[in-house]
């Protein structure tokens, strides 16, 4: 009941009938049972190795129901086109957007919050481009509208107690994080939690002060159901925006899980690095959102 | 209307013909002009598909200024000429049936029309003693084309504070009708706002210095039609009274009442150009061929023919005295540049768009016609006020706090009309150093406070990053001994477009911020340097 309540409270602020900050309590995070499922695809078809990856965790019809209002958030922040590894590649886009819409999504959201001109970000990612080949009414693929973001209290928060965080995504039946795997100067990697940032507001630079931490405790509040980390191309230095193609490692792989720590832990290691080495998978971790030990995952690879 | 020798009319109603034609004609292109504005616009490539900038390409006092500034001839303000040759024949019927701001005035005076009864233009010899100042001090070096142009007063007001405010207002309402009011409403206003923002409104609210005054300048120009209709065109407007120097010999020629209209002079107090005198002879410096007068002549005897040039008598109306004084002033007026503080200390912050030339180049060849403040996708370019000196007002200036300047983004240089910003390849403008970035250290937090950021790394959009970090031991502001990230600037690298002081996550003053050091347009302009260290490394 308590994500009900919260996503009524969301609804009731934005419509300014409410002047109660929604608070997110964040009920049940700590569920040590089962050892998290990841589906780990690779090969050279984009699309087939989301759908495989998916598959091994269940299908999607564990993750989206039919009527669901989904959304997809990709990392799309950057001016920068696909081979430069900045930006989640459009074909694993299309692919989780495809299979949304094919288990019975009512409507498939699609958007970021963008660094560099949002226009110029949208077009040059190719993001849109392979959404409009789609050619499905339920896609929607929308700019940001500045009038959608609300204050949210993070109840369960360490470091930051409240941020403004964009409605849709909040009120989602099914939010599915879609980010790119990429090299940061700041928290090394950017991976499923820091791709938050682009559902935030405010002055996001000021979460950079305490970075892991800030991102584990937003996580507290965007729960995606399905995480699925692009490492079709892994941008290995200048992160996190790139622009060079010899900093992109071509990796044709795709990782899934609904654990959204276990997700980032694993593709930590594909840059060689220990899952511990990420301040903000270390701090969710440390919160019960998910599993940090790989050997405590269970990891089912396919080959595309 | 070239019926020849006759005079009167045989039909009594073939002015109405030439009347709906020449209203078409203005509200096609004022429809045109609108076109072409919200055009002004990223399209969604890396370039743009119309000649936005084609207003200020057609306007010959522009381009007359800009080439006596540069004394070179520039081709992209060809089509100018085309006007010229125009105006040679049909007089200054680009003023009634072209113009933009005409044809804006014209609608505004049905709203307030103008109560003076006689008629008489206030300063029938301003536009002329303007249009010469303005051509002496241009080509002296004293750009002032873009305070007195009309369509670089139009273009500005809009771009910097009627569009933006449209948007604000806009927003304002559906923000309102989307918080406040129940899901029955916003049934009907979320797609009207929908379209609205497909077609109309700009994609961000963008922020201007000087919004207000040029909201004043244009304002005012469109209160003075309650003055007088067309007040601005006739006591004002230099472009109308060069196109009118020329079209005084025009081929189109009116012919007016005579001796036996006696004491009628309605089509003299109706002249909305103030065109026809008391002798009801139409000047044809001044007419714009609206032929209205055609229409309100009660014995229907005022009629346009086509006459030989050298058969017209006319002349200029401006005396020796007032254009030598005029020259005069013009050619001494630049001098006083010489003696401002800015030609002793340039300013520092001087950042210009990526392309634009040399300092005094780029000065005699902007119009002030905010073209690339409209396109600029960030809201980077701002009009600058008196940091240039009083003539680079309105002149384009980057400030990185507003916005910063796109890496892939060259719409700059492509909506420029006289070229005073290049227009540059992708692989040039991400070479072009148009400034550099400094580290304030006093209050940079992992200097100041030993406090982790790196936002303005994060951005930096060099491919090879010109701000990077060293991780050092430093012992925090609450006295704590931590591992820090702590940036620098690459010298190399840096081509200062500024996303690290517009994005550097403190409040108010940023703690990283673009000069003009080192900028590539000035030869010798050079980075300070200490031998083999970098600084801020």
């Amino acid at each position: 009941m308590n994500r009900r309540q919260f996503v009524r409270d969301v609804l009731l602020w934005s419509a300014g009938l409410s002047l109660g900050v929604p608070c997110f309590e964040g009920a049940g995070i700590s569920a040590a049972s089962a050892p998290p499922q990841l589906g780990v695809a690779s090969g050279k078809d984009y699309r087939l190795l989301v759908a495989k990856a998916v598959e091994a965790i269940g299908g999607i019809k564990a993750f989206v129901k039919n009527g669901d209002k989904v959304v997809i958030k990709p990392n799309m922040g950057w001016d920068r086109t696909p081979e430069l590894g900045a930006n989640t590649h459009p074909l694993v886009v299309r692919a989780i957007a495809e299979l949304a819409l094919d288990a019975g999504a009512a409507v498939v959201q699609v958007f970021d919050h963008t660094c560099n001109e949002k226009r110029r970000c949208y077009a040059s990612s190719g993001i849109i481009d392979e959404l409009e080949k789609i050619g499905d009414k339920r896609i929607h693929w929308e700019h940001i509208d500045p009038r959608k973001f609300v204050p949210v209290d993070i109840a369960n928060g360490k470091s930051l107690k409240r941020w403004e965080i964009y409605q849709d995504a909040l009120t989602a039946d099914c939010y599915i994080n879609v980010p790119i795997a990429k090299h940061h100067g700041l928290s090394r990697l950017s991976l499923g939690l820091k791709n938050v940032m682009g559902v935030l507001g405010g002055n996001r630079g000021q979460l950079h002060q305490n970075l892991g931490q800030d991102l584990a405790d937003l996580a507290t509040v965007i729960r995606p159901r399905l995480t699925v980390i692009d490492a079709t191309r892994m941008l290995l230095r200048n992160g996190p925006q790139g622009g060079r193609v010899e900093d992109v490692k071509v990796a044709d792989m795709v990782i899934a899980g609904a654990d959204p720590v276990a997700v980032d832990a694993y593709a930590t290691t594909l840059f060689g690095l220990q899952p511990e080495a990420i301040d903000s998978t270390v701090a969710a971790y440390k919160m019960g959102l998910g599993e940090i030990d790989v050997q405590r995952m269970q990891v089912l690879t396919v080959q595309v | 209307m070239r019926k020849g020798e006759n005079g009167r009319s045989k039909s009594g109603s073939h002015y109405r013909k030439w009347i709906f034609l020449r209203r078409f004609s203005q509200m096609v292109f004022l429809i045109l002009f609108f076109v072409l504005f919200l055009k002004t616009d990223y399209n969604g490539t890396d370039h743009l598909d119309a000649a936005v900038n084609l207003l200020f390409r057609l306007d010959p006092f522009v381009a007359a200024c800009v080439m006596l500034g540069v004394k070179s001839f520039i081709i992209l303000l060809l089509p100018a000429l085309a006007v010229l040759l125009l105006t040679a024949i049909f007089g200054r019927g680009f003023c009634g049936w072209f113009c933009p701001m005409g044809t804006l005035l014209d609608l505004t005076s049905k709203i307030t029309p103008a109560k003076d009864r006689k008629n008489h233009t206030y300063y029938p010899n301003l536009p002329l003693i303007i249009l010469v100042f303005a051509l002496f001090a241009s080509a002296c070096g004293f750009a002032i084309a873009g305070f007195v142009d009309p369509f670089s007063l139009l273009v500005r007001g809009m771009a910097q504070a009627f569009y933006p405010l449209l948007n604000r207002l806009t927003v304002g309402f559906f923000t309102f009708t989307y918080q406040e009011l129940p899901a029955v409403v916003n049934q009907v206003t979320e797609p009207v706002y929908g379209v609205l923002q497909a077609f109309i409104l700009p994609s961000g609210q963008k922020y201007f210095h000087l919004a207000t005054l040029s909201l004043l300048m244009l304002v005012a120009i469109f209160l003075l039609e309650g003055l007088q209709r067309r007040f601005f065109c006739r006591n004002i407007c230099p472009l109308g009274a060069l196109l009118g120097t020329i079209g005084r010999k025009a081929l189109v020629t009116g012919k007016g009442g005579n001796s036996e209209c006696g004491a009628c002079r309605l089509c003299c107090s109706k002249c909305r150009m103030g065109a026809i005198d008391a002798e009801r002879k139409i000047a044809m410096a001044n007419c714009n061929l609206c032929f209205e007068c055609m229409q309100k002549c009660p014995r229907q005897i005022i009629d346009f023919a086509v006459v030989a040039p050298w058969s017209t008598n006319s002349s200029t109306s401006l005396s020796r005295r007032h254009f030598v004084g005029a020259a005069l002033v013009g050619v001494l007026l630049p001098s006083v540049k010489g003696v401002e503080m800015l030609a002793k200390n340039p300013d520092p912050t001087l950042i210009r768009p990526p392309g634009a030339r040399a300092e005094k180049e780029f000065l005699a060849r902007c119009v002030r016609c905010a073209e690339c403040i409209q396109v600029c996708l960030g809201n980077a370019l701002q009009p600058a006020f008196l940091q240039v000196g009083f003539d680079g007002m309105f002149s384009p200036v980057i400030a990185a706090r507003s916005g910063y300047c796109e890496f892939n983004c060259t719409l700059c240089g492509q909506v420029c009309p006289t070229g005073a910003i290049r227009e540059l390849t992708l692989s040039e403008k991400h070479r072009l150093k148009i400034g550099h970035a400094w580290f304030d250290k006093n209050i940079c937090l992992p200097y100041a406070k030993g406090v982790p950021c790196m936002v303005c790394e994060e951005h930096c959009p060099t491919p090879d990053k010109a701000i990077r970090f060293k991780e050092i031991e430093v012992i925090n502001h609450v006295g704590v001994t931590v591992r820090v990230q702590q940036p620098y600037i690459v010298d190399e690298l840096c081509i200062g477009c500024g996303i690290c002081e517009n994005k550097c996550p403190l409040p108010g003053k940023a703690a990283v911020y673009i000069t003009s050091a080192g900028e590539d347009r000035h030869p010798n302009a050079f980075l300070p340097s200490a031998g083999e260290t970098p600084y801020g490394g």
